[in-house]
């Protein structure tokens, strides 16, 4: 097995002895490993390392990066990952069937349930377990609702980043209006363990439809009521358009997803490009666009909520009868046998692959989070850009860390 | 299931693969050796009658006779998800030719799998660790990796040995690990 047993440890004490070792020093204390480290931590003359995070408010949470410097402009940088490491994969696959679905709600915790959908969908495959059209029907719209709660709290974010207060406090009304109805759904406010294999946890009641039913009514004029504050305001558009420039190429090769690739003009959505539950029988457009700056990405989030309305609408219409959980064993031994599923959430395609071995639990839950891969491109976007505009980059990608470091 | 999609697989890569083309529900499957995986993605991704694009995703596996990596790919040609799996992977020295000459964005992925089960991606420019600490020495996903306390265990499992942080040496890796699924 090829360890590391042969390079100095950060434990071993004669490394640390001879010298100062603080502990968010940028530059690595062990010699480098690999062709790119050792490029990035090479500096000509005039650059300089700057270490940004993990404690730094515009980094979505706990995301260290390490920028290397001309003056002001970013020359490369270094994301260091796994302050927010949890092991999720590892969880599931010691837990049963069941109790994996909780670990998956915290993974991107402002979008819980397009986490659980991709795991859940992938069991009942394993399973061949068909869902109730009802229980498919609660999915889409509760799930539609939790993409318009993210693409607000995006849409605050992103100001916040740029040094605008305001918006934020605009888009946590939208927000809190739906996370108070999917309380009265869930029961939870946040990590919402409401889809189970086989359907969903309970029915819809009277006070989700009542608060949404209200919420419906002024939901068109309030988002756009919200966006006006920024869409309408020069300084902000003047300083996205042009900013992070990406092509659909580049994009592809990325293997870039969600609003972040139709942004770059490739209409790819997994509702579309891959149907699953009942999003085949529902109509609803695929909003692209074709600059791929910042503007953009963040032009493109708003398209996507005006869609949500117009699928939340459509759910309420053609909500069938019937029950909303299949007929299954409490105990789960699937045969053995492999699945994948991918969902399309908030910011991009959210995937699960699961091998079952015969036994009660899954033999290996992989895990595909969007953040992860997006967070992945800023080493492309950023470098050119000035060291206030790398924060305006990595906020219109909309990484959330605990997706990202799983 | 679309059943053409199978017969396509097999004209065009009939001596790469190792075991039949597999379908279910909305997946199709084929199995390669780790030394085609460079040829065989190159002809997925640039095959006109392919165009699989897309990467949907790269993980590795540890069956514990062997490893794997899984990667998922997505075309406007088929209606499927693709899934190829490069199997038989040592688990003493694990190599795989890297996918980052096709998608960059592969590379975290990779890095990923480095990290979790110590697959060597061989033209990976950046393949060191991703979430555990630099100095860390061990893969925490490999079945030989055990949890130190067992309350996530569930009683449906049966009895299992006691856990162990460290496998002992000597013992030969398959006799500890649950039966393979893979083969």
């Amino acid at each position: 097995m090829t360890t590391t047993t042969d390079r100095p440890s950060l434990d071993d004490p004669r490394v640390q002895l001879d010298r100062d070792l603080g502990v968010f020093e940028p530059i690595p204390p062990y010699p480098t490993r690999t062709e790119r480290e050792a490029e990035f931590y090479t500096l000509r003359d005039g650059e300089m390392l700057i270490n940004m995070g993990p404690q730094h408010p515009s980094t979505h949470g706990v995301l260290r990066v390490v920028l290397k410097l001309d003056g002001e402009k970013v020359v490369d940088l270094d994301p260091v990952l796994g302050y927010l490491h949890r092991g999720v994969e590892k969880l599931c696959e010691n837990a049963d069937y069941h109790q994996a679905i909780c670990y998956l709600d915290p993974l991107e915790y402002v979008s819980s349930l397009f986490c659980e959908w991709p795991g859940v969908m992938a069991f009942e495959k394993l399973m061949d377990v068909q869902v109730p059209r009802r229980a498919e029907y609660i999915r889409v719209l509760s799930g539609e609702l939790n993409r318009i709660a993210s693409h607000s709290l995006f849409l605050g974010w992103m100001a916040l980043d740029l040094g605008g207060l305001t918006p934020i406090l605009w888009s946590f009304i939208e927000r809190d209006e739906i996370v108070d109805m999917l309380s009265a759904l869930t029961g939870q406010r946040m990590l919402f363990n409401y889809f189970r294999i086989g359907g969903v946890n309970g029915d819809l009641n009277h006070e989700f439809l009542s608060r949404l039913g209200d919420w419906m009514s002024h939901a068109t004029e309030q988002i756009e009521s919200g966006q006006a504050l920024l869409n309408e305001n020069e300084i902000f558009v003047r300083r996205m358009r042009g900013l992070g420039t990406m092509d659909s190429a580049t994009a592809l090769r990325m293997v870039m997803t969600g609003p972040n690739l139709r942004a770059t003009g490739v209409p790819f959505d997994v509702r579309r490009a891959h149907p699953y539950s009942v999003y085949p029988e529902l109509d609803f457009d695929i909003p692209t666009r074709s600059e791929g700056d910042c503007l953009a990405r963040y032009l493109l989030r708003m398209d996507e909520v005006k869609q949500s309305l117009r699928i939340i609408d459509q759910c309420l219409h053609e909500m069938p009868d019937g029950p909303v959980m299949a007929k299954l064993p409490r105990l789960l031994r699937p045969r053995p046998g492999r699945a994948y599923a991918g969902v399309e959430g908030p910011r991009g395609q959210y995937a699960a692959y699961v091998v079952s071995d015969g036994t009660d639990q899954p033999f290996r839950m992989r895990i595909h989070d969007p953040s992860f891969i997006h967070l992945q491109s800023v080493g492309v976007m950023v470098p050119d850009h000035l060291i206030a505009d790398a924060m305006a980059v990595m906020a219109s990608l909309d990484p959330i860390m605990g997706g990202v470091d799983k | 299931m679309d059943r053409a999609f199978k017969g396509r697989l097999e004209a065009r890569f009939g001596e790469r693969l190792l075991g039949p083309v597999r379908q279910r529900h909305d997946e199709t499957e084929m199995r390669i050796a780790p030394g085609d995986v460079t040829q065989v993605l190159t002809a997925l991704h640039d095959g006109p009658e392919l165009r699989f694009e897309f990467l949907a995703d790269l993980c590795g596996v540890d069956t514990g006779n062997d490893m794997q990596v899984v990667y998922h790919l997505w075309s406007e040609t088929t209606s499927d998800w693709l899934r190829v799996i490069a199997e038989g992977l040592t688990r003493d020295d694990p190599r795989a030719p890297s996918a980052t000459f096709l998608w960059k964005g592969a590379e975290w992925m990779e890095r990923e799998a480095y990290d979790m089960f110590g697959i060597i991606f061989e033209g990976n420019r950046d393949l060191r660790r991703i979430y555990m600490p630099p100095d860390y020495q061990s893969f925490p996903l490999r079945k030989d990796f055990y949890l130190a306390d067992d309350a996530a265990r569930s009683p449906g499992g049966g009895v299992r040995p006691m856990e162990r942080t460290h496998a002992p040496v000597d013992a030969s890796v398959a006799a500890l690990v649950r039966r393979s699924p893979g083969s």
